[in-house]
């Protein structure tokens, strides 16, 4: 994350299609460092296609870049630098230690070979601090609650300092005093200058942690707005076909899905 | 304040464990090769030392010198190539002959045998089976294609086998006469005895090239452990260390099956056995299991001469032996696990 790096993820007519269905509609959007973006619509609206896209996993039409530069045209190891990616149901193929598992976040930063340095083990530490996950460093992922693992493997993404990060409903699996704090941790993260996307579905945290939102729907992005501004009644009605119950609590935005409306 | 400090000591001694284990397994594999090179056989049994004076440099160089040589090369590409597929494949049942390979290069030196063109020159069975395993590599790369996910390419490699061994058998079934049949089969029950330096200069050429690609997908095997997507996020494209493994294993198990036949099963037990050892980590087993598979097949092979007197063992027989009732064991002990 040096000074000098240049500041947005610029996306021109991204679009995604597998076979003959188109699963995102090609999207132009820029996003800047220091936001901390929700990508937020109904399932299959493509928030994922957009997120695996914009981390280069994807076949798309139109170009990535950050900042002039098209990720296409990056060594992958550079990419990998600058791009983390957690995905929405990460695999863990063997029981490493969790404390290994999240040192994996360095493999973009080591030679082949190379044993960890003091940055590697460094950024593992805090990683792991950030997700509150020390506690079980040392235990076999296996031995883990998969609530436990979510943050684990979230703390992988983190270890890898990127100045982008981009995670796939990071909070689905956790309690709600977890889902507090990655939602905390991810804000700090791009407070501190990096961009973070996250595909959310809680819309209260959303709105209460978000600097902007993206709203999908039928491989569309439909609105791109501050939160405030895109999380409206009108439009979770017409978008996700609930009618919420939208307010505030202690001057903080407070969004709950009430009831289901008749389908289209 | 001491909790994290400790945390990473511990993680820094896990790493340190994996070198020591190779350390160890190193000098265990110079024991078992002196011991290899002690020990020998006669018909009437085993016999120790070297038969006399006279007798010390001959039967030291052209029989035990490339028997041991070969049971440590050839064990340790099976328990090397063995580990590096079960990483890539994320299948601890994974195994060399899984690809074809070997059965491929089996059925390669069934023709030589078939068309009576192993006597005519020593190395011809060597370059019939090498031959054989590239051919059911090529097969296997047009079956699975370049983007062959996993389950294609394991799919693939079973129906090689199925067909490498349908051939074979017609080979047996057309043999011109009973005495090659006779030598077809012997030849594919796998062995170290009666090999020469030849041989070992012939399996070489192709192992080292192996050898090192598979370990250049070291990092991308550790990659994979999180999964295809988040390997290349990673920057480790999965497809390279596929092909680097694939690619790799062939050439080394190739050369391999080449000099020996097929020798079964110390791919799949040697890196089983030290998979915790090393912390779980795929690029750390690398090492351990090449070490690992050449302690095994020298101290099998050893075993071998060691039998009271009779026809000799074959090395494949012992290590099928023992090796089929442990994959069975492997496989009752992950049903549970793969239930949930």
């Amino acid at each position: 994350m040096s000074a000098e790096a240049p500041t947005t993820l610029a996306a021109r007519d991204v679009g995604v299609s597998y076979g003959s269905r188109v699963a995102l509609q090609p999207v132009t959007v820029e996003l800047v460092r220091g936001e901390l973006v929700a990508l937020v619509g109904p399932n299959g609206a493509g928030k994922t296609s957009l997120i695996k896209a914009l981390a280069g996993l994807l076949p798309h039409s139109g170009t990535v870049a950050w900042s002039g530069a098209a990720l296409d045209s990056l060594a992958p190891r550079t990419r990998a630098r600058l791009i983390a990616y957690l995905p929405q149901a990460p695999s863990l193929h063997w029981p490493m230690n969790t404390r290994d598992l999240v040192g994996l976040g360095r493999l973009p930063h080591r030679a082949f070979g190379a044993a960890p340095s003091d940055d590697d083990r460094a950024a593992t530490t805090w990683a792991l601090e950030q997700t509150e996950t020390t506690a079980f460093a040392e235990r076999s992922v296996d031995r883990l609650s998969s609530g436990e693992r979510a943050r684990v493997l979230l703390a992988r993404a983190l270890a890898v300092r990127a100045p982008v990060l981009l995670v796939d409903e990071p909070i689905a699996a956790l309690d709600p005093y977890h889902q507090l704090q990655v939602m905390a941790t991810l804000r700090a993260y791009a407070g501190d200058g990096a961009l973070v996307v996250a595909v959310l579905h809680d819309l209260s945290l959303v709105a209460r942690f978000c600097t902007r939102v993206l709203l999908l729907d039928g491989g569309a992005v439909v609105d791109d707005d501050k939160p405030e501004r895109v999380l409206n009644a009108r439009a979770l009605e017409r978008h996700y076909r609930v009618e919420p119950l939208v307010t505030t609590h202690e001057g903080e935005p407070l969004i709950l899905p009430w009831r289901r409306l008749t389908p289209r | 304040m001491t909790a994290p400090a400790q945390a990473s000591a511990h993680g820094a001694r896990e790493a340190r464990g994996a070198w020591a284990l190779s350390v160890a397994l190193a000098v265990l594999a110079v024991i078992a090769a002196g011991a290899s090179l002690v020990i020998g056989r006669t018909s009437g049994g085993p016999t120790f030392g070297f038969g006399g004076p006279d007798l010390a440099s001959i039967v030291l160089t052209e029989i035990r010198l490339p028997r041991t040589l070969l049971a440590l090369l050839v064990g340790g590409t099976l328990g090397l190539c063995g580990a590096a597929l079960q990483g890539l494949l994320r299948n601890p049942l994974a195994e060399p002959g899984l690809l074809g390979a070997s059965s491929g290069a089996a059925f390669g030196a069934v023709l030589v045998f078939y068309f009576g063109l192993a006597g005519a020159d020593s190395l011809m069975l060597p370059a019939g089976a090498v031959a054989g395993s590239l051919v059911a590599l090529a097969a296997l790369y047009g079956l699975a294609g370049r983007r062959g996910d996993f389950l294609t390419i394991v799919l693939a490699g079973i129906a090689i086998n199925a067909f490498a061994a349908a051939l074979t058998s017609l080979a047996l079934n057309f043999a011109p006469s009973p005495y090659a049949a006779l030598e077809i089969l012997f030849w594919m029950l796998g062995s170290l005895a009666d090999r020469s330096l030849a041989h070992v200069a012939l399996a070489l050429p192709l192992m080292v090239p192996g050898w090192l690609l598979v370990i250049a997908a070291a990092r991308g095997l550790d990659a994979l452990t999180l999964g295809e997507d988040t390997a290349a996020s990673l920057g480790l494209d999965p497809r390279r260390t596929q092909w680097l493994v694939i690619g790799g294993t062939a050439l080394a198990v190739g050369g391999a099956v080449a000099v020996t036949g097929v020798v079964g099963f110390v791919g799949l037990v040697v890196p089983h056995l030290l998979r915790g050892r090393v912390g779980q980590h795929p690029s750390r087993l690398l090492l351990p299991s090449f070490l690992g598979g050449a302690v095994l097949t020298a101290v099998a092979d050893i075993a071998i001469r060691l039998m009271p007197p009779g026809p000799e063992l074959k090395l494949g027989v012992v290590t099928a032996l023992l090796g089929a009732p442990f994959f069975l064991h492997l496989i009752v002990r992950a049903r549970p696990a793969a239930g949930t």
